[in-house]
């Protein structure tokens, strides 16, 4: 007799691996085909975790049609199951998947898609964002600024991209105008991704901003960030970019560096 | 010794699941329904989803309806899952806790589904023993719901309701009574749902679902799917009036997930199930543990 561990390890090989070989020895027939009872199960599991996968990446299901991404999908989903039974955490890693999909090479821009519409889809889970606490900031002596660690909104993410995938994104949504072909040596794009009241705002950045933010987000020192901005480019106004972080109320907490 | 299954158990009539399409209406019209039920799921990464549960939950008692806690799993309970429900059961205060008889994680994966189990000593002392983690954890006893099931493994030892019956013993546990899925695990294994309702201990019935089903053709024979995606067929309807002389006048939730009607066809579907709950009220007779 099989123990429940062993039972369930190939359960899953059934459903996912199509071995099934295995488990169908444990399945009692009663009239029906194991097979058949055992497709049951698969076919809920895939359908179900597909929508989950179409409902985050609407725009990719979109470029590519429903069909090929169920196929997509299919492939990404018995390779890396959910970790948890969160599902809005589920596709995190559909970008890179999408990456080394041999189907997908000759769409190089969709990777870059499922990235931005992760962090769209990140930005929409979260509700409430402490300010910052600006009497705190403000006590801050000039000369101790730069060896400031900075956290961030938590909806924001950055995304940049040698594709224009702002464009497309935007032409996929709600109320768009419908958009002739577009030209994707349009050029790409620095962008931040952000909740907003009424949903999620993606904003083009000029590169030494994205340069500054990005470098802020992952928590580099403020001294650093500003030199990553300097080196894209060196007539970079660092004290209005500050300025600009402090008035979009992007920070929400800050520690000194040690 | 009275079971602490949370904070006020609601009164012994018909709730609706609280579904997103649903949500504005809701709040806006505050329909007399006397309880809501949720997946906890939906509301443990926060968000808007749980802001709109926090306005729902001032009017209305709400219940969890678990899905990922894979009681049934042979490793260990996912202690991160688990703390994400305590968090949420303290802040939403359900009336009751419920979860299911089934696995859905192995290695590590999370099959998103309710998959079956064998009906083995080893289960259940498998299951027993997520149940204690889970009511130690939460400070209160949760109801275990009965699933629909596709297939039966060649090595249960122990009918299902037989095995439910045990677990109560065992934990402590109430039982969430599933009449749809009596009907849909009967047709499916060819067993006898007044056999199974006669099986369950009356007293440890805390809570009964309704639900649709689906009728899907496969291999000329047909097999009835759980797809909680319909109107409750009328054998079910039999079913629960058969439930409720065994068990008394129970809270009953209608469930509706998938193909989501309008609200008012979901309140109809309620006060069906409050009209069947108000005749075994006047029936009456059957005494129940409080």
């Amino acid at each position: 007799m099989l123990a429940l561990h062993d039972l369930q390890r190939v359960f899953k090989g059934g459903l996912l691996a199509d071995d099934e070989e295995t488990v169908l020895a444990h399945i009692a027939g009663d009239g029906l085909d194991p097979r058949a009872r055992l497709a049951i199960y698969r076919h809920h599991v895939l359908t179900t975790l597909t929508a989950t996968l179409e409902s985050a990446f609407p725009v990719v299901c979109q470029l590519v049609d429903k069909r090929f991404f169920a196929y997509a999908a299919d492939a990404f989903i018995r390779d890396h199951p959910p970790a948890g039974a969160c599902l809005v955490e589920y596709g995190a890693i559909f970008s890179e998947f999408l990456e080394g999909f041999p189907p997908c090479q000759g769409h190089p821009y969709l990777p870059d898609m499922a990235r931005l519409e992760w962090a769209v889809h990140q930005a929409a889970q979260v509700a409430e964002v402490r300010p910052l606490d600006r009497a705190r900031f403000d006590a801050i002596p000039l000369d101790d600024l730069p060896a400031l660690r900075f956290s961030m909104d938590p909806t924001l993410s950055y995304v940049s991209s040698p594709w224009p995938v702002d464009k497309i994104w935007r032409a996929h949504q709600d109320g768009a105008e419908p958009a002739e072909l577009l030209d994707l040596s349009a050029g790409g794009a620095c962008l931040e991704v952000r909740g907003v009241a009424d949903g999620v705002s993606v904003r083009v950045l000029d590169p030494a901003a994205y340069a500054l933010r990005h470098a802020l987000a992952v928590g580099v020192m403020l001294e650093e960030a500003a030199g990553e901005a300097l080196a894209v480019d060196p007539s970079f106004d660092l004290i209005g970019a500050i300025h600009q972080l402090l008035q979009d109320q992007t920070f929400t907490d800050f520690t000194r560096a040690t | 010794m009275s079971a602490n299954y949370g904070p006020g158990r609601p009164d012994a009539r018909a709730g609706i699941g609280l579904r997103a399409p649903h949500v504005g209406e809701l709040l806006a019209t505050r329909p007399a329904v006397p309880w809501l039920e949720v997946h906890p799921e939906n509301y443990m990464m926060g968000g808007a989803a749980l802001a709109s549960l926090e306005t729902a939950r001032r009017d209305y008692p709400v219940s969890f309806h678990g899905v990922g806690l894979s009681l049934g799993s042979a490793g260990d309970i996912d202690r991160r899952h688990l703390e994400r429900l305590k968090t949420l059961v303290d802040r939403i205060e359900p009336c009751l806790v419920s979860e299911h008889l089934s696995w859905s994680t192995s290695g590590g994966a999370y099959l998103n589904h309710l998959l079956p189990l064998p009906y083995t000593d080893e289960t259940l002392a498998v299951v027993a023993s997520h149940i204690q983690e889970v009511q130690e954890t939460l400070g209160q006893s949760i109801l275990i719901e009965n699933p629909s099931s596709y297939l039966r493994f060649r090595h249960s030892t122990i009918p299902e309701p037989e095995f439910l019956a045990e677990l109560a013993r065992r934990t402590g546990c109430g039982l969430l009574c599933d009449v749809n899925n009596i009907y849909v695990t009967a047709w499916n294994l060819g067993l006898d749902a007044i056999v199974y309702l006669d099986a369950l201990p009356t007293a440890t019935v805390i809570e009964i679902h309704v639900a649709g089903h689906a009728r899907n053709d496969a291999d000329s024979q047909t097999i009835l799917i759980d797809n909680h995606g319909s109107h409750v067929a009328p054998p079910v309807w039999t079913l629960y009036r058969e439930a409720l002389q065994r068990f008394g006048p129970v809270p009953t939730l209608v469930e509706w997930d998938t193909d989501i009607p309008e609200l008012s066809v979901l309140l109809a579907e309620a006060c069906t199930a409050d009209g069947l709950l108000e005749a075994a009220r006047a029936r009456g007779g059957h005494a129940r543990a409080a």
